[in-house]
């Protein structure tokens, strides 16, 4: 078993609205963490429904350390820890109440690593949640997801909203969490920055679809964005024509290898490609 | 199971608390005061208002995303449920002790507050029986209706449960006919006390089932 978490194509539609996930697929290797990448509303969160089980996929099949999840599969949810963007739990609640209940829910619970967490991260045990900041909080929800030794952590947005020095010390911890090999991490997130820093792959979703899942060394260091005038474009082999997208007089061409690119089109300029660029030109851009 | 009964009894604490305070006043009152209306409200007060409180206080759950939290914790929706199911007895009795402790010291101070004794029971079988009442029907509708619409299904399903009860108790004292025997009144007290408590467990698989098909 290579993979902790296989989703394959999963379906869900929602009748009130035009939005429907369909054939999500993408899978997470251990000890590895998969960025998901989308714009708001893309179906990031739908997916983690699905996954979590809180919604209801039409079709498909999701493995978690390769059993399907059901309600009555406790011990599965024991290894899996779950931070969502936002109010994670009751603002009338103490960090220190929030552990009397989560040790009485889990059987892993460790609550001297639960201390450990709120020290480190400079967390009043006694406060009410209401009283923290948001940042604050989100650090709440990460120890708490880590306190019971997950092997799955699943980040809905957990970064979003905290400044870059809080945002850090989080993707430290989450680098933690993945030097054992058996753990993994989906940390959804729409500042690709944070990804391009921890992320080992890299899942894109637009419009309850999926555009790509790669590695991040293959997004960083191989693919690239040719600067392209419409002569130009028009020369280019269409197998090489990830996504384009025009700009004025200049046509953006996303390819998925740059030094290639390189050597075979003399004319254009080749630059590196960030993450956030390689989205825009995905969700904004044409595909041949 | 554990640590959803702490979750709810975290949610329900402040209320109660207040609840509790305003129920030891009025009853210091109602043991100083001989008024049997005064004490008969006290009691239904008591028995009745404790596990309403904590039905009201399921909705703050759902102001953070709790709710939906909960659902990845390690527990089953069924065990959820449950815990709210739980806790509704839980503090229908935390009522009783109070409702009784406030008529136990009025009769102890002043005498029999009722015209018979035995009335007592018809009392706290009525207040429970509007208690059981309104869960079973408050609970399926809030996973029906939806969390923002909490109190006023709460407010429904009280008042629903008040009909109820006038319901059955009419239909008792036609059965019995007007002054009934202690046999009668402790039969139509068990009577009462039986629908209810049928109600309140057929209930719980209604709202299981609606709330294993509830998204979040």
């Amino acid at each position: 078993m290579e993979n902790i978490l296989e989703v394959r194509q999963v379906c869900k539609a929602f009748p009130k609205t035009d939005f429907a996930l369909e054939n999500v697929s993408f899978s997470i290797p251990y000890g590895s963490i998969m960025g998901f990448v989308g714009e708001n509303g893309a179906g990031k969160t739908t997916t983690i429904g699905c996954i979590l089980n809180t919604v209801f996929k039409d079709s498909g099949t999701i493995r978690l350390f390769g059993k399907e999840l059901s309600d009555a599969d406790t011990e599965l949810r024991e290894d899996i820890g779950v931070v969502y963007d936002g109010d994670n739990f009751p603002a009338y609640w103490t960090a220190e109440q929030l552990a009397h209940v989560m040790g009485g829910l889990y059987k892993k619970w460790d609550d001297a690593l639960f201390q450990k967490y709120l020290q480190e991260l400079h967390l009043p045990p006694r406060q009410k949640i209401k009283h923290y900041s948001r940042g604050m909080s989100m650090k709440l929800a990460v120890a708490v997801a880590l306190s019971h030794h997950p092997r799955l952590l699943i980040l809905d947005e957990a970064t979003s909203g905290l400044d870059p020095i809080m945002r850090d010390d989080m993707l430290d911890v989450f680098l933690d969490h993945v030097q054992e090999e058996d753990h993994a991490i989906l940390l959804s997130s729409h500042i690709t920055t944070d990804l391009e820093k921890v992320a080992d792959y890299i899942t894109f979703i637009h419009n309850g679809r999926i555009i790509m899942t790669a590695s991040k060394n293959d997004l960083v260091y191989h693919f690239a964005v040719m600067r392209c005038k419409e002569s130009q474009f028009l020369a280019l082999d269409p197998a090489d024509i990830l996504a384009y997208r025009k700009r004025d007089l200049q046509i953006d061409v996303l390819v998925a290898d740059g030094k290639a690119a390189q050597r075979r089109y003399r004319g254009p300029i080749v630059d590196h490609v960030s993450v956030d660029e390689i989205m825009l030109l995905l969700v904004k851009g044409e595909r041949i | 199971m554990k640590g959803l009964l702490k979750n709810n009894f975290y949610a329900v604490r402040s209320s109660a608390k207040t609840l509790a305070v305003f129920m030891l006043l009025l009853g210091a009152f109602v043991t100083v005061v001989v008024s049997q209306q005064l004490l008969f409200f006290y009691m239904l007060l008591g028995i009745i208002g404790f596990s309403v409180n904590a039905a009201a206080s399921m909705g703050k759950d759902y102001i953070s995303k709790w709710g939906r939290y909960k659902l990845t914790l390690p527990v089953r929706r069924v065990d959820i449920v449950k815990s709210y199911f739980i806790e509704q007895l839980l503090w229908l009795l935390v009522g009783m002790i109070f409702a009784g402790a406030g008529m136990g010291l009025s009769w102890l101070f002043h005498g029999c507050p009722f015209d018979r004794g035995i009335d007592a029971l018809m009392l706290f079988s009525a207040g429970s029986s509007i208690s059981l009442f309104a869960g079973a029907i408050f609970f399926p509708l809030f996973y029906i209706g939806g969390e923002e619409r909490n109190g006023a299904f709460l407010a429904i399903s009280l008042l629903c449960a008040v009909g109820i009860v006038m319901g059955i108790t009419t239909l008792i004292n036609g059965m019995f006919g007007p002054g009934m025997t202690t046999v009668q009144t402790v039969l139509a007290a068990m009577l009462l006390l039986a629908c209810s408590l049928m109600a309140f467990v057929l209930s719980y698989p209604v709202t299981t089932a609606i709330f294993e098909r509830k998204e979040y």
